[in-house]
């Protein structure tokens, strides 16, 4: 009996042990992810001669927000962000609005060809961007559209419309169509039925793709640098880049126009984790 | 019968009524470009003018050594950051779904998602900046004596360096959609798996190699195979850290399609390395469509 309870004990500790030892190695794993986060912040604190000063410090010797105020100070800076919230909103919205009618056609329909369009749908998401940047560079010149964010609004479509399609989809799927139905009994007319039972029951996937939706635009890159030219235009991405391109050692307004850069995502993440952690886990397996 | 006719009839027009906008826009922004470059990259092509080559690109590109050497680099570019991916992620999941204290669970998942939120433009210029010679990678290697403070590497700035160093950043700033994926695999696991495991006197070691993995088997697969075409058509990582640079030796068959169409000018060249990229990509796209397609019915 005695040793019984001492091997059961031997293991509660063995299992203790496990345990610490695991809590350890992911604050380690914190604070190593953490690093390149932590630079950004100390050096967009720090005067730009401290920034070449071998060997690097961690902690700002002089503490200063002149890197933050060179880009609150110069309009152009602030141009840049409203343009990028405008451009994200905007193909946010139409995202969504576009893929939840194709994602209803798709979720409560039979139709011909329905496995093409799903196919082709999910064809999309793995599509080289960079091969269509040679067309619509010359397409947007062709319209008159190159170098407006119009263009930018067009574009970005291409990688977010699938997503929230396949996502509002799967999620519109485990709707019983019931609840619609008895709505349409009752005297709505489809549309109505939709957006009174349809569209608020599937909240959560509206708010998940929306957000990730958005954190695709806000990040991207590659068709901002190939469609845009002037800086009234200029989404904040490309404009990083041109600061970098430009001013090579202008190292604390660069960190400082980062860390504005990322924080409207963090903050959002912070109050939204458990829809944006669904959007990305959507975005992979769109069943 | 006639009204079963109609009635399938009345559910296609609808389909289709609801269906049409977003198609139209995929099909304009998709197979319209798409057919644009193949037709491209046939001619020879700059802004003015467009002269018929036939195969003229292709046969330049493959008797071409940077096109080589760009398509290896961004074979070893994806295998690497893919690889280091899943190791970390998986590691990374396995300790967030141990038995912890469930707000320090949320917080450390939380934490560790930071990277991903940020854009690769931002997330590669921090890097630069750290890995500069003066950077902050060669003042903690220095402090560890690893390397004399007076001889700083410059990682971006050395040929064999450059690739890894871009790497690197990839892998941290893309690591957590494994971890917050293969976190997701694994809390779907049965409990009654490990327990039945245990009562048999499986070792810890013997329950991840034949239920913990097994179970994975098919998310690992999936985003694996989604990873890999991430990777292997990435842009911005290259573009912002390094601009392919030194003397080629980071760069990647998206940041040569770019300099080729846009810096050089010579869209027909551009379109048909661009062409050679996409029937990589669609490939291995085809496994992953199959895999998807399954799920979905």
């Amino acid at each position: 009996m005695q040793t019984v309870l001492m091997g059961h004990l031997g293991l509660r500790r063995r299992e203790r042990l496990i345990n610490a030892v695991a809590y350890l190695c992911l604050i380690v794993a914190i604070v190593i992810v953490f690093i390149p986060l932590l630079w950004m912040l100390s050096v967009s604190f720090r005067p730009n001669i401290e920034v070449m000063r071998m060997p690097p410090t961690w902690l700002p010797e002089v503490f200063t927000l002149e890197g933050y105020a060179k880009i609150f100070s110069n309009p152009r800076y602030l141009l840049v962000f409203f343009n990028t919230a405008l451009v994200s909103l905007l193909v946010t919205l139409i995202s969504l609005f576009l893929g939840a009618m194709a994602a209803y056609a798709l979720a409560r329909f039979k139709f011909a060809g329905q496995r093409t369009v799903l196919m082709f749908l999910i064809t999309t998401q793995m599509f080289p961007l960079v091969l269509l940047c040679i067309p619509y560079f010359r397409i947007f010149i062709s319209l008159g559209l190159y170098d407006t964010r119009t263009s930018l609004v067009i574009v970005y479509l291409t990688f977010t419309l699938p997503f929230c399609v396949l996502m509002l989809r799967s999620y519109f799927l485990n709707i019983p169509r019931d609840i619609e139905e008895a709505a349409m009994v009752d005297g709505c007319s489809r549309l109505g039925a939709i957006f009174r039972t349809l569209v608020p029951i599937s909240y959560p996937a509206f708010i998940g793709a929306g957000l990730y939706t958005f954190l695709l635009a806000w990040n991207e890159f590659l068709f901002a640098v190939v469609l845009i030219e002037s800086w009234e235009n200029r989404v904040l991405t490309m404009a990083i880049y041109s600061l970098m391109a430009e001013f090579v050692t202008d190292w604390n307004a660069m960190m400082a126009f980062s860390v504005l850069a990322s924080l409207p995502l963090v903050m959002v993440f912070i109050f939204l984790q458990r829809y944006m952690v669904q959007g990305m886990t959507a975005g992979a397996l769109t069943s | 019968m006639l009204l079963a006719l109609k009635r399938r009839y009345r559910e296609e027009v609808l389909a289709i009524s609801f269906l049409w906008p977003a198609l139209l826009v995929l099909c304009g922004l998709l197979l319209y470009p798409l057919a644009d470059v193949v037709r491209l990259s046939f001619y020879e092509s700059n802004l003015q003018k467009e002269v018929w080559v036939g195969f003229g690109n292709y046969i330049a590109l493959f008797n071409d050594p940077l096109f080589w050497k760009s398509f290896w680099q961004t074979v070893v570019f994806t295998a690497f950051s893919v690889a280091l991916h899943l190791v970390i992620g998986l590691a990374l999941a396995l300790l967030l779904n141990m038995r912890l204290d469930p707000v320090f669970r949320a917080l450390a998942r939380g934490l560790l998602i930071v990277p991903w939120l940020l854009a690769p433009t931002v997330a590669g210029m921090i890097w630069v900046l750290m890995l500069a010679p003066f950077g902050i990678i060669n003042g903690m290697l220095s402090s560890v004596g690893l390397i004399d403070a007076n001889f700083a590497v410059s990682w971006l700035g050395d040929t064999s360096t450059a690739l890894g160093s871009v790497t690197a950043m990839n892998v941290w700033r893309a690591f957590p959609f494994f971890m917050v994926m293969l976190l997701a695999g694994l809390q779907a696991i049965p409990k009654q798996l490990y327990e039945a495991a245990s009562i048999d006197g499986a070792t810890l070691w013997h329950q991840f190699w034949h239920i913990t993995l097994p179970q994975l088997r098919s998310v690992i697969t999936t985003i694996v195979l989604l990873d890999s075409i991430w990777t292997f058509r990435a842009f911005d990582p290259v573009f912002v850290m390094t601009g392919g640079g030194p003397a080629h030796a980071s760069e990647v068959l998206a940041t040569a399609i770019y300099f080729d169409g846009f810096q050089k000018l010579r869209f027909g060249y551009a379109s048909a390395q661009a062409m050679v990229m996409f029937l990589v990509l669609f490939i291995v796209s085809a496994f992953y469509v199959r895999r998807a397609m399954n799920a979905n019915q």
